[in-house]
C-alpha cells in the first residue's frame, strides 16, 4: 500500500456530499491544489526580485532633478498604481498579440506565453508600488546622518552603500512586507490568463464538481499559510536589522 | 611650516541674506579657537564653510597650506572644484555636530571604525583596536556593542568625538557640541574636549560655553552679523572687551 492510496482511503472516511460541507472532496482535492503552490511561489519570487531592481531605478529617477527622468517615473507610478492589476494583465496578454512588430520581434517567444505576460504584469505592478516605498525610505533618512557621513569623507556610491541605503532599507521594511503580502494575493489574478497556480487549479476543479465553497476554502487556506510565512520572514528581518527599534522586555 | 588652517576673505550668503561677510581667520598647530556670538551671527555657517558642508560664495580656505579648489557650475554658482580633494581634506577635518548625528543602524564601535575602514581603507582588525582605544579614551568602552539610540546625549556626543578622532584628523571642528545636552551632561563632554586640547590638538569650537572658552581657548573670536567684531586671547576678550556689542553679549551670557 502506497502512501498516496493510504491518504485517499483516509479521505473516504470523511463526511461527503450529504453533510454541510463535502469534506471528502476537500481532502481528495488538496493534493491537486498543492500542485499550484510552486507556481504561485515562483511568480511571486521572480516578480518581486526583478521588481525590486526596477523599483530602485524608478525611485532614483523619481528623486532626480532631471525633468524627463522625473516625469517618466511619475507617469509610470501613476499608471501602474492607479489602474487595476487585472486590467494590466489583460492589456499585456491580449495587447501584445495585436501588433505585428511585437509578433516579429525577438521578444515574441516570451510575450506569447501567458507565463511571461503574468510575470511582466506582476513585475511592473510591484515595481510601481515598491518605487514609492523606496522613495519614502530614502527621504526619511535623517539629513544629519548623511551630513556627518559627508563630513567624514564619504560621497557618491560609498555614501549610498554604507549609510543611505541601509537606513532607507530599514525604514522601508514594514511597508515592503505589506507589498510582499499583496503580491502573494495578486498572483491569483493571473489565473485569468490560463496560468495554473492555486486559484487557476481551484477554478478548474470547481468547473468540474461545482463545489466553490469547499475548493475556495482550501485555496484561501493555502494563501493564508504562504502569507504567514512571509510575515514570519519580515518579522525575522526586522528583528535582525533593527534591534534598536525594539523595546527591551 | 604652513598654518593648520587659514580662511581668507570668506563670504557666504543664502539667497539675498549675507551670513558671512569677508571673514579671515588663521589657526596655528595646537590652537584652540573658540567662536562665540549670539544666534544668527553666522558662527555655525562659518564652521561649516571650512569643510564645505556649506559652499562659500567667495574667499579661500587652506588646510595645512593646501588650497581647497573651487569652480563655477553652469549657473555661475561656486561649487567644489575637485570632489576627491574635498573628500580627502574632510578626513583631515573631522567634525562633531550639535545633534551628534551618529549612524542609527550601526553600533557604537561600528560608528567609530566606519570611516577608517571604508574611507581610509585601514585594516578592520587594526581599526577595531584603535576604535576600542578611542572609546576607552572618551570613557565609553562598555557601550561598544550598543546602538546609539540606547545612549544618553552625553554618551552619544562622546562617541561622536571618538568617531571624529578615529580618522586621525589634523583639525577638529566642533559645532555647538553641548547645545543639545541636558545641563548635567554638559560637563562630561567638556571634560573630554579639555583633555583633547591638553594633547595639543588643533580645534575650532563654536560654543556657548563661556567657561570653556575662557579656560581652554588660545584665541576667542567674537562674531557679530557675519563679521569678526573682536578677537584675542581669552583674558582680553572676557576681562577687557573693547567693542560695545561684545560687552553687551558678555553681560547677557556671563550673568549668574
Amino acid at each position: 500500500m502506497t502512501i498516496s492510496s493510504g491518504y485517499f482511503q483516509m479521505c473516504e472516511g470523511l463526511p461527503g456530499r450529504e453533510g454541510w460541507l463535502n469534506f471528502n472532496l476537500m481532502c481528495e482535492k488538496l493534493p491537486d491544489l498543492l500542485k499550484g503552490v510552486p507556481l504561485t511561489i515562483e511568480l511571486v519570487s521572480i516578480s518581486l526580485f526583478i521588481g525590486l531592481f526596477l523599483a530602485l531605478g524608478i525611485a532614483m529617477m523619481r528623486l532626480s532633478n532631471n525633468r524627463v527622468l522625473n516625469g517618466f517615473a511619475r507617469g509610470y507610478v501613476f499608471y501602474f498604481r492607479g489602474s487595476p492589476l487585472l486590467v494590466q494583465v489583460f492589456l499585456l496578454y491580449y495587447g501584445f498579440g495585436q501588433f505585428e512588430f511585437v509578433q516579429q520581434s525577438f521578444l515574441w517567444p516570451f510575450l506569447k506565453e501567458a507565463y511571461w505576460c503574468g510575470i511582466l504584469a506582476l513585475t511592473l505592478n510591484t515595481g510601481a508600488y515598491t518605487a514609492e516605498i523606496i522613495r519614502g525610505g530614502l527621504q526619511s533618512v535623517p539629513f544629519g546622518q548623511i551630513e556627518s557621513a559627508r563630513a567624514m569623507g564619504m560621497s557618491g556610491l560609498l555614501l549610498y552603500r554604507r549609510i543611505i541605503f541601509p537606513i532607507a532599507f530599514r525604514q522601508a521594511l514594514p511597508a515592503y512586507g505589506n507589498e510582499m503580502i499583496l503580491m502573494v494575493k495578486g498572483t491569483s489574478l493571473v489565473s485569468i490568463i490560463t496560468l495554473m497556480e492555486i486559484t487557476g487549479i481551484a477554478k478548474q476543479i470547481i468547473a468540474k464538481y461545482w463545489t466553490p465553497v469547499e475548493i475556495f476554502l482550501i485555496a484561501g487556506l493555502l494563501y493564508l499559510i504562504l502569507n504567514f510565512l512571509v510575515t514570519q520572514l519580515v518579522k525575522y528581518l526586522e528583528i535582525k536589522f533593527t534591534p534598536y527599534l525594539r523595546h527591551p522586555k | 611650516m604652513a598654518n593648520a588652517l587659514e580662511i581668507k576673505h570668506l563670504v557666504k550668503s543664502f539667497g539675498d541674506l549675507e551670513v558671512i561677510k569677508d571673514v579671515s581667520l588663521t589657526a596655528d598647530q595646537g590652537d584652540v579657537i573658540c567662536i562665540i556670538g549670539s544666534s544668527g551671527s553666522g558662527k555655525s555657517t562659518l564652521l561649516r564653510c571650512i569643510n564645505l558642508l556649506e559652499t562659500p560664495n567667495s574667499g579661500e580656505v587652506l588646510v595645512n597650506g593646501e588650497l581647497i579648489k573651487m569652480s563655477l557650475d553652469k549657473k555661475g554658482q561656486p561649487q567644489p572644484g575637485d570632489h576627491l580633494q574635498v573628500d580627502r581634506i574632510r578626513t583631515k577635518l573631522a567634525m562633531v555636530f550639535q545633534d551628534f548625528n551618529l549612524w542609527s543602524h550601526m553600533t557604537v564601535l561600528q560608528n567609530v571604525i566606519e570611516a577608517p575602514v571604508h574611507v581610509q581603507k585601514i585594516n578592520k582588525i587594526e581599526a577595531t583596536k584603535c576604535g576600542l582605544e578611542l572609546l576607552t579614551k572618551v570613557g565609553i568602552t562598555e557601550k561598544a556593542d550598543d546602538y546609539p539610540s540606547s545612549l544618553s546625549g552625553g554618551q552619544q556626543q562622546r562617541v561622536a568625538i571618538a568617531r571624529a578622532l578615529a580618522v586621525n584628523p589634523d583639525i577638529l571642528l566642533f559645532d555647538e557640541p553641548t547645545s543639545s545636552l541636558d545641563p548635567e551632561l554638559v560637563g562630561e563632554v567638556l571634560k573630554v574636549m579639555k583633555s583633547l586640547a591638553g594633547e595639543g590638538r588643533t580645534m575650532i569650537v563654536v560654543t556657548h560655553e563661556m567657561g570653556f572658552a575662557r579656560e581652554v581657548a588660545s584665541k576667542v573670536v567674537f562674531l557679530h552679523n557675519g563679521r569678526i567684531e573682536e578677537q584675542g586671547a581669552p583674558s582680553e576678550i572676557f576681562n577687557s572687551p573693547k567693542s560695545e556689542r561684545l560687552k553687551q553679549f558678555l553681560a547677557s551670557n556671563l550673568e549668574g
